[in-house]
């Protein structure tokens, strides 16, 4: 067994860390690692994606600002309504942004490893939630992590410190 | 191992400032609805759907400056913004300080050519205040 640092040290890395680049001044408060699976789709994929919402901001910068909203400081949402984390039970969560899903656990709090991403409306328009949770299931449980490997609680303070600011 | 995400220093700084702005309208809506106000009561105001105020405060439809100013309105606050000059220090989490006072720190300063996105919580750069 292992813990998520040893995971990201061996070779080749079970996971890899998301360095978020944040400013100077900004402490890294939470932290984002990837599955290999994940990796290859953010530096491959993600960033040929166009919006289809149409909005100016393409995923990839969409899902680079919500990295550095989620590895800051700041509260990750404002009141109820807004909710950039989304419990899908089963202890998985997706990473919200307005085009993309990210699927993933968290194994810690503030430690959330993402394992599958894809287009927002895609996901909806194929009916993949199922798929992609059975994934994150099945990856997590094949993942030679410490016990327990994942934080079950439901709600996003469970998962997550200084969530909202409300 | 790390990795980065690979992305321009000039789109850096459009997603960190179209996400700062919708998080301060975010943040003042959620403010306002501890006095009653309602996504309702702003799309009236403006003479919009509900729906359309509704996609503008998640992120779902862009927002226009004159947008931004409106619905700042609608909500009682009125926008504020600035361009305070950007000053990266290497190797150092500190934040930016200014240059006279830190002689012996490197800095570099940061414009289109170095593209290195200094600092500065973009919360204080952009905010929407109670209007008086």
């Amino acid at each position: 067994m292992a813990t998520l640092l040893d995971l990201t040290r061996r070779a080749p890395p079970a996971l890899y860390r998301l360095d978020p680049g944040l400013d100077d001044g900004t402490q890294e408060f939470r932290c984002i690692v990837c599955s290999p699976r994940l990796k290859a789709w953010i530096e491959q994929d993600l960033p040929a994606l166009g919006s289809a919402l149409g909005l100016q901001l393409s995923p990839l910068e969409q899902f680079f600002a919500s990295v550095q909203t989620f590895c800051s400081d700041e509260p990750l949402t404002y009141g109820e309504q807004f909710k950039p984390l989304y419990c899908r039970g089963r202890g998985v969560w997706e990473l919200r942004t307005p085009d993309l899903r990210v699927f993933g656990w968290f194994p810690l709090k503030d430690h959330f490893v993402g394992v599958a991403g894809n287009d927002a409306t895609y996901i909806k328009q194929h009916n993949l939630y199922e798929g992609y949770i059975g994934e994150v299931v099945r990856f997590r449980d094949a993942l030679d992590l410490d016990e327990p490997k994942f934080i079950p609680g439901e709600e996003a303070t469970d998962v997550v410190s200084n969530y909202n600011f409300a | 191992m790390s990795f980065q995400i690979t992305i321009s220093p000039s789109r850096k700084a459009a997603a960190r400032f179209v996400t700062t702005v919708r998080r301060a309208i975010q943040k003042a809506y959620v403010e306002e609805q501890k006095s009653g106000l309602t996504q309702t009561a702003i799309a009236r105001a403006l003479g919009v759907h509900r729906s359309v105020i509704n996609r503008e405060l998640r992120g779902k439809k862009d927002l226009t400056l004159g947008r931004v100013a409106e619905l700042a309105w609608a909500m009682g606050r009125s926008p504020s913004f600035a361009l305070p000059k950007t000053v990266a220090i290497l190797n150092s989490n500190l934040p930016p300080v200014s240059s006279a006072s830190t002689s012996a720190i490197v800095h570099r300063a940061v414009g289109p050519a170095s593209a290195v996105p200094a600092n500065n919580n973009p919360a204080s750069v952009v905010a929407l205040e109670m209007a008086n």
